[in-house]
Parts: structure tokens; sequence; C-alpha cells
């Protein structure tokens, strides 16, 4: 187990560049490293990487390692964890970190089953206690917090999704290695073949995961229409329109604008939630907003449980009120 | 076609309460099948309409997630294979996988193996890609459809956090699936539940499956729980209840104050 | 043995039907009794779980469910929808599903029951006229045999499921007098096509369960083909009292699960509402409404489905027919009383909104206060438990 040391993030790439999850990953791990007084190193996986490969080192890694080769690109489950399997298992990291994302969650628990180690899924929290690399989750639906070790095995995977970390402030002067690596592989059959990549997300809605501020609209909005009062004061705001899942559900709004356990994690300076009672499906996925501010017409919405301004009435009625004032403020 | 789904009983987590020291509280809580291997099954079965063959179902469990099991029957499998037993007590995911991996070997050669993309207890979905793993199979997870089977090989759609992917895999190969919005789970019918009951239903302990049993339980399973606890609160805030008028502005400066709205 | 533990499918069953009844039929409920009708997807639903007259045989279409089972879908039907129209859809079918299943003939039923149990058809019971209610032997309606064929003739009045056999097809399980010398003893059992010509349908009001029709039909010379008659010949009153008593026994199992549903929605209406700066469920007055009227009626599910627990025994000769009507008018004697009591209070409990028609539990009220009539009133069943506990000769009327 001693043979084991420094972290290793792994970072990903998605339509040509380093997914913002991977600076989350690398600022957290920074402090991780910190603590532990060991080392962080990041690998690349992709073609054609090119200047890419210094981005992580601002962001705090010591090393990035390239894997660039264009069995690569386009990204499927089986190449990557061969490839990182092999490569982890020579690097001998003591804690890897994977994004949580869609792709991650797929190649990630091979890479721990392959190396026959523990994983621990959707981290919410990555500590250092007595030494000890301590794990936090949520299960049950958010009803629960976990703290996972993995005492006897390394390296210790986690997955984290993303949001969950904040980015540190790029410090471009930061210097570090990189290193190219030529992809080893046991086998090099591959089985799983891409025949096409189709986009679907409506404009205004990817930004959701970035914005700083989000309306976000549940059962109480009503109807489809309904969204568009939401989306002028996002608008007006500079912010995203997100949805609970029953909206989601109710066909107002597109999946891919559900905040929540089975949606995304989104972490704004500020989140106005219209009509959203509050499950703590929802509530998981938005708690850590800087400023929550609700409005809903029951006043036992759980909700205002962890909002920190409520209105106990008719969105219909407060959101153009809202509309209103932050316009006059605008005009000044 | 040969199809195998992995299914899980798990607590309705909508009902699932944990007290201060995030001891469970059983009291009111009930057992489903987890919704997303119900889809997986609904998909299987589809399949099974299509092309052909038989559809079996497996879990590893304790006796009591018999009753999941038989709404797989009810619902259309033709048989099930339940693993239960002590040892497998304390599994994580790698030694859960494990296990079923045998399990899945010694029942015979599938084409497909399904699963739901992950649980609504434990939610790693970590189980399939997993089993992939330990079985030496391709897999792809996130998948919403089976669009079609030909030549060995099948082309499934799978969604990714900004759209989805046409996948081509060679058979056999796992699939963990994920229901599309809105997907309307199918109610066993009276005559599937009479039916279910006369299907063969085959149970196996640990030592009905060849492997190595040091990577069985709690002693085969890397991760540890050390503490659970109920998530943090927020602090309920201010709550305004009379003109809106006047909430809507007092909130504003406060937004403006904290800096949040510029 | 005593074992008052379901078994694992019949558990399965409950399961099936609550999913569906709260997923599709508690969210429309209220919307029924604006349309009058109950939806055509609700009902294809139905019929593809198998829950209508499951009580049928599986060559007909059936699930050739016991009475203890039938209970158990009727339960849930009953604690989905708050109108009691789906409820009385199902039971109406199951019971008198279960009778033709039992005495008609072969052709009939290959006729007739793959229809209703596909959701196609209605299948009903026609025995009450405007001036022959609980007392069946009051009965003008006549058949006569003329070669070989029946030619009826008359009225009936406050019928279940008139509109729904006129439109969709399918029709009611009639009784008249054959040989009216003979009394009780001249009345003959048969299925009435409600598409038949002669057939002129009425409709009335009702006070509740309003997504199922009531009404009559005016019978003029409709001709009846031999394969229709249910059992044989002039023993058609003892043949309706069976399937009466399968009916009541299921309207007990609806009365106590819509009853105690509604005690759901007001156990978790006092523990929300506030008064006096405490919720209502701290008032210990309420809490002992609460507690009484759960008490009831539990004891109220348990008698009913033990009245048709002891239905099934009799099929398999381990009960006489004097303990079915027995047990039966038991379990319905205070049925429809004891839920209407717990109804009310969880109306009342809400305040001025228990009095509006959005608040569910006022149409359980109207479709549970039905019950004190329908199927054999409540005063009917006094009449057959003292006279089982007496004996006959001590019937206070001839």
């Amino acid at each position: 187990m001693s043979d084991y040391k420094g972290i290793l993030v792994v970072g990903e790439i998605y339509d040509g560049k380093i997914r913002p999850v991977t600076f989350q990953l690398v600022s957290k791990a920074r402090e991780l490293a910190d603590t532990l007084n060991t080392t962080l190193s990041v690998v690349l996986l992709g073609h054609n990487i090119g200047d890419m490969a210094r981005e992580p080192i601002y962001y705090g890694a010591d090393k990035v390692y390239v894997m660039d080769d264009q069995i690569f690109e386009p990204y499927v489950a089986e190449v990557y964890s061969r490839a990182l399997t092999k490569f982890i298992g020579n690097l001998k990291p003591e804690i890897v970190l994977i994004p949580a994302t869609h792709t991650g969650r797929e190649y990630g628990p091979r890479i721990s089953a392959a190396l026959e180690t523990g994983m621990t899924a959707d981290c919410t929290d990555l500590v250092i206690k007595n030494g000890r690399f301590v794990q936090v989750r949520p299960a049950y639906g958010g009803n629960i917090m976990g703290e996972i070790i993995t005492p006897n095995h390394r390296p210790q995977i986690s997955t984290v999704r993303p949001n969950v970390f904040k980015t540190r402030e790029p410090d471009r002067s930061r210097t570090g290695e990189i290193v190219q690596v030529k992809p080893e592989f046991d086998s090099m059959k591959v089985r799983t073949f891409i025949k096409e990549i189709v986009k679907t997300t409506v404009t205004g809605a990817k930004k959701l995961d970035e914005a700083k501020i989000i309306v976000s609209g549940g059962r109480g909005v009503g109807s489809k229409e309904g969204f568009e009062k939401l989306r002028e004061l996002a608008d007006l705001l500079g912010g995203a329109v997100g949805a609970s899942r029953v909206a989601v559900d109710l066909g107002w709004m597109p999946k891919s604008a559900q905040v929540g356990q089975s949606g995304i994690t989104v972490q704004p300076d500020l989140y106005i939630a219209c009509g959203i009672s509050g499950t703590i499906q929802h509530i998981v996925g938005m708690k850590d907003s800087k400023v929550i501010v609700a409005i809903n017409k029951d006043p036992n919405a759980p909700i205002f449980n962890i909002a920190d301004y409520g209105i106990v009435g008719d969105l219909h009625e407060v959101i153009p009120i809202f509309i209103e004032e932050i316009k006059k403020i605008k005009k000044k | 076609m040969n199809i195998l789904v992995l299914v899980k009983q798990v607590p309705d987590t909508s009902d699932v309460k944990f007290d201060e020291r995030g001891v469970m509280i059983r009291e009111g809580v009930q057992s489903i099948l987890n919704v997303f291997d119900q889809f997986a099954l609904e998909e299987a079965l589809r399949l099974r309409q299509k092309y052909g063959g038989e559809v079996s179902v497996m879990t590893l469990a304790p006796e009591q997630a018999k009753t999941a099991v038989q709404k797989c029957l009810a619902l259309g499998a033709d048989k099930a294979y339940h693993i239960s037993d002590k040892a497998f007590g304390g599994s994580d995911t790698l030694a859960t996988s494990y296990a079923l991996s045998l399990a899945i070997r010694k029942a015979g050669n599938f084409d497909l193996i399904m699963a739901g993309n992950q649980a609504t207890d434990g939610d790693t979905g970590h189980i399939g890609p997993q089993v992939a793993e330990w079985l030496g199979i391709p897999h792809v997870s996130y998948v919403e459809q089976v669009l079609s089977i030909e030549n060995g090989r099948a082309t499934v759609k799978s969604i990714l956090e900004d759209g989805y992917r046409i996948v081509d895999v060679e058979l056999p190969a796992l699939f963990a699936c994920l229901p599309p919005t809105n997907f309307e789970y199918t109610n066993p019918s009276m005559s599937g539940i009479i039916k279910a009951k006369s299907k063969p239903y085959t149970w196996w302990k640990a030592d009905d499956i060849d492997g190595d049993k040091s990577k069985f339980g709690l002693n085969g399973s890397p991760t540890r729980v050390l503490k659970m606890y109920p998530p943090p609160k927020r602090s309920r805030g201010t709550v305004f209840t009379g003109d809106y008028h006047d909430a809507v502005k007092k909130i504003i400066e406060a937004l403006m104050e904290k800096k949040v709205i510029e | 043995m005593l074992d008052f533990t379901f078994t694992e499918e019949q558990e399965m069953i409950r399961e099936s039907v609550r999913e569906f009844a709260q997923k599709k039929i508690a969210p429309i409920a209220l919307e029924m009794e604006k349309t009058r009708q109950i939806p055509e997807d609700i009902i294809k639903g139905m019929a593809d779980l198998g829950l209508i007259a499951p009580t049928v045989s599986p060559e007909y279409g059936g699930q050739g469910f016991d009475a203890v089972t039938a209970g158990i879908i009727a339960e849930e039907l009953a604690r989905a929808d708050v109108t009691g129209s789906i409820p009385v859809f199902y039971l109406v079918q199951a019971s008198w599903g279960h009778i033709f299943d039992k005495y008609g003939t072969e052709e009939a039923k290959r006729e007739v029951l793959p229809n209703v149990t596909k959701g196609k058809w209605f299948l009903g019971i026609a025995t009450t006229e405007s001036d022959a209610g609980s007392d069946v032997a009051g009965t003008r309606t006549t058949i006569r045999k003329e070669g070989d064929h029946y030619v009826v003739n008359g009225e009936k009045m406050y019928i279940s499921g008139v509109r729904e056999a006129y439109t969709r097809g399918g029709g009611h399980i009639t009784i008249a007098k054959q040989n009216p010398e003979l009394g009780t003893r001249g009345m003959t059992l048969f299925y009435l096509p409600l598409q038949s010509k002669g057939i002129i349908p009425t409709y009335v009001d009702d006070l509740g369960r309003e997504g199922i029709s009531t009404g009559g039909f005016t019978i003029d010379n409709v001709v009846i083909p031999k394969h229709y008659i249910i059992g044989e010949e002039n023993r058609g009153f003892y043949i309706v009292h069976e399937g009466y008593e399968y009916a009541r026994g299921l309207i007990s199992v609806i009365c106590a699960g819509a009853g105690l549903q509604s005690l759901e929605r007001g156990k978790k209406y006092l523990k929300e509402r506030k008064a006096f700066g405490q919720p209502l469920a701290k008032f210990e007055a309420l809490q002992f409404r609460l507690a009484e009227h759960y008490t009831k009626l539990s004891f109220l599910r348990l008698g009913a489905y033990w009245a048709l627990w002891t239905y099934d025994q009799e099929a398999k000769g381990k009960a006489t027919r004097f303990e079915v009507s027995k047990a039966i008018a038991m379990a319905k004697m205070f049925a429809s009383e004891w839920s209407n009591a717990a109804i009310d209070e969880v109306m009342q409990w809400q305040g001025a909104f228990g009095y509006t028609r959005e608040c569910p539990d006022q149409a359980a009220w109207r479709a549970i206060r039905s019950f004190a009539w329908a199927e054999g009133s409540k005063e009917i069943m006094r009449v057959i438990v003292s006279r089982e506990l007496l004996g006959k000769e001590y019937i206070s009327y001839k």
C-alpha cells in the first residue's frame, strides 16, 4: 500500500475542450495534496490535445500526463477504462478523482473492478481526517449522508459531480511538468463503435450549471407558458432558467434544465425557486447556492426551511413585481 | 435472444427518513422494485417480443427481495435467479458485482445483460459497468433504448448531458438503462401475477457459485462506511407573508447588499 | 387455524391495483362527476390489468378470482375513486359476472363474458322496479315462453349502468315473473341485451357516484333466445339472492376502504392544520374521534373480508348458504353508516372547505350514502340476521 503515492485527477476533454469539472477537481485535489504533502497529477486522454495540456497546471496540477491518440476520439468506455486501468496500475496513485459525468460514471466503475479496489460515487465532499481520505456522499435520494473510506486498498477512487467543488482562480504563471504517455492496452480489440453524436440541448439551458443566477420553476408554475415569465426575470438578471423534476415530467421544461438528484447540481450565487415545494431530491441539487429565495403558495412548503428569503404567495403575482422592481433599479 | 436483467429491491426513497444518529426509520417504508431496473426489464421484454428468446432476471439480495423478483415474473420475465446468503452481507459494489458476475457465468450464456443505470437507494451506478468488466464484455451506460439487434451487434441510444449518442456494440454486452422522461411503467396484470407463481425460480447460496470466496461480502469489500448522518440543514430565513410589493423590495435590497445582484 | 394474512399473490394483486388506481384513477376522480362517465383509457387500463369481472373463469377472459381476492380489488378502487363510480362499475360486473359464469349457458358465456372482461360491454343487474326494490317478489315484469324463445314485457328502474350497456353494448341480468301464481318460485333470471329492439332507456339524476349512470328502461315485447336464461326457469329468485350477497360483500369492503382512505386524508389534515397555536392533531377531542372511527372501520373491514371468505368457503362445501347470508348481512348492516360517519367527521375537521365540491370527502360521503339501500337496504340486513338467529317462522312479513 505504501507504494501508492500522490493524487491523480482524470481530466475530461469534451467537444474539444477540457470540461470545467476537471478544474473543479484539480482545485479540490490541490487542497488535499497540500494537506497530505504529496503531488497532484492530471491525466488527459484525447486526440490533438496540444496546448490544452497546460491548463490543469494553472489550477494547481504538478504534472500532466497526456495520452494523445486517435483511438480516444470519439470517447468509448471500454477504450478509456482499459487505457486508464493500465496507466493507473503503473502510476500507483493513492487517490484517483474522476468526474461524475455521464462518461466518467460509465468508464470509472470498470477501472475499480479491473484494479479490484474501492470506489465511491458522486462525492459531495472529500476531506482528510487523521491522515485518512474520507469521501462524503449522499444516499437514499439525499436523505442521508455517508462517510466512506477505503482502508486497505489502493488507489482510493472517487467520482465527483460537476459544480460540487469551486474552481480556484487560475494562476497562469504556475509551472509544471507535461509528460506524454503512450497508451497501453491489454487487448486492442474494440467492440464498441460510435455511430452518431447528437446535441439536443436548447439554447440557454446549457449554461445552467455555469449560471450565477438561476430562476427555477416547479409545479406551481402551472404550464409551459408559465415559464416565459421566469425566463423574462432570468434574462433581466443575466441568469438561466431551471426546473424541478415535476415541471420536467409534465413536459414544461427539457430534461437538461432539471435541477436535483436525477438532474444536475447547481451552485449559483442566487437561486430563485418559484412554485417548487422543495422535495429532498430537489434540495440536494441546489442547497449549496449562496442565497436562496423561495416563492410558494404553501406556507408549509419545505423549501422555506432552506430559503434565506421567502414569500408566501402566488408566483404569478410575485414574479411580475420582481420584474418591475428590477427594471426600476436598472433604469437608475 | 437470451437476455438477463439484473434487478434490485430498494426502499421507496420518497418515504425514507433517518433519525438523528443516521439510522433508517423502517416503519412505513415500502420496499419496491428499483424503477430503473423495471425500465430495463420492460425494455428486455420489448426486445423479446421483437426478436424472440427468453428473459431471465437475477438478484443478489436477502430472501425478502423475492417480492420484487416476483413482480418481474408477473411483468413477463420467464425465470428468476435469486442469490442469497449471509456470506454476501455487507457487500459493497465491488463485492456485489463480483458475485453477480460469477452467478451470471453459472446461469448460462446470455446475449444481452440489462440493468438499471443505478438504484435509487445507493445511487452509485457502479454495478452495471463493474459486472461488464468482471465478465470482460463491453457495456454502455445511460441507455434509453435498444434500437436494433442484428448480426450479433446491438445499436443503442445512450443519453449524454447535452444530447445523446447512437452506439453500436458487439454482443454479448451489458446495457445500463435509464428510463426516458414520462416513461409509463407497466403494472403487473392479474393473469401475470397468477402465472408468475409457476415460473422457474432458482435459489443459489454462496457455495453454489464458483469463485474466490474471500471476495464475497464485507471481507471482499474495499470500502467501509465510517458513519451516516442526516444532511446538514440550512436554517430558515425570513419569510414574508404580507404585501408582495413590500416583500419584493426588501428582498431585492438584501440581495443587492449581499452583492448577488447588481 | 386463525390467520389474518393474505397470500403472497393477493398482496401482489393489491399492490398492482393500488399503483394503477392511485396513479390513474385518483387524480381524475372528481372530474368524472362533471363528465358523467368513466374515461375510456381507465376502462381499457382496467381491462388490460384484468380488473373487469375478474371473478369470471379464465376460459371466458376472467381470472377465476375468489370473493376475497375480488374484495381486495374493490377496496383499492374505493380508496382511489372518491366518487365511488369505478367501484360501482367494478362491483356490479364482478358480482354478476360471477353469477353469469356459474349459472349461464355455455353459448351465452362465450358470447357475452369475453366482451365484458375486455371492457367492451357492460354487464349489470336489473331487478328493481318502481314498486319493487328489496321486495323482489313485487316484480311486475313478465317473461313468457313462445316456441324456442322468450318474450319479455315490463319496466325496470334504479338500475346501475344503463347508459353504459345501452351505448357500449352488453346488458343486464334481469328478473321477471314467468309463473306469477307461484310467487317467488315462479321467477326467471335471464340476460337482456340493452341494445335489443324494444328497449327504451330513461335516466335519473343521482346524488353521487356520478361517473356511472343510473336509470331504467321499458321492455316492450323484447325477444330473448333460450340460451340467455340464467340457471333454470323459475329459479331466478334464489340465484339473484346469491348474486346480491356477492355484491353486498364487495360493498362492505368498499365502504370500509373509502372510509379508511378518508380518515387517511383527515389524519394528514389534522397534523398540518393549526388552530389556537397548535396542530389540530394535538386536540384530544379530535384524536379520540379519529381513534374511534378508525377502530370501527377496521372492524368493518375485517368483517367484510370474513364475509367474503365465508362465501368462498361455501364453494368448498365448508359453509352453508345460511351461514353465508348471515355473514354477508352482518358485514353490510353498518357498512355505509359507519363509513359515512367517519367521512362526515373528516368533512367537519375541514370546516368550510369540507362543504365545498373541491373537497374529495364530500364526494365519498355522497357515494357511500347510496350503499345504505343499494343491493339490499340496511333494514333488510337486519331482517336476514334476525331470521337466521330466530328461525324462519319468526319472519314478520310474508
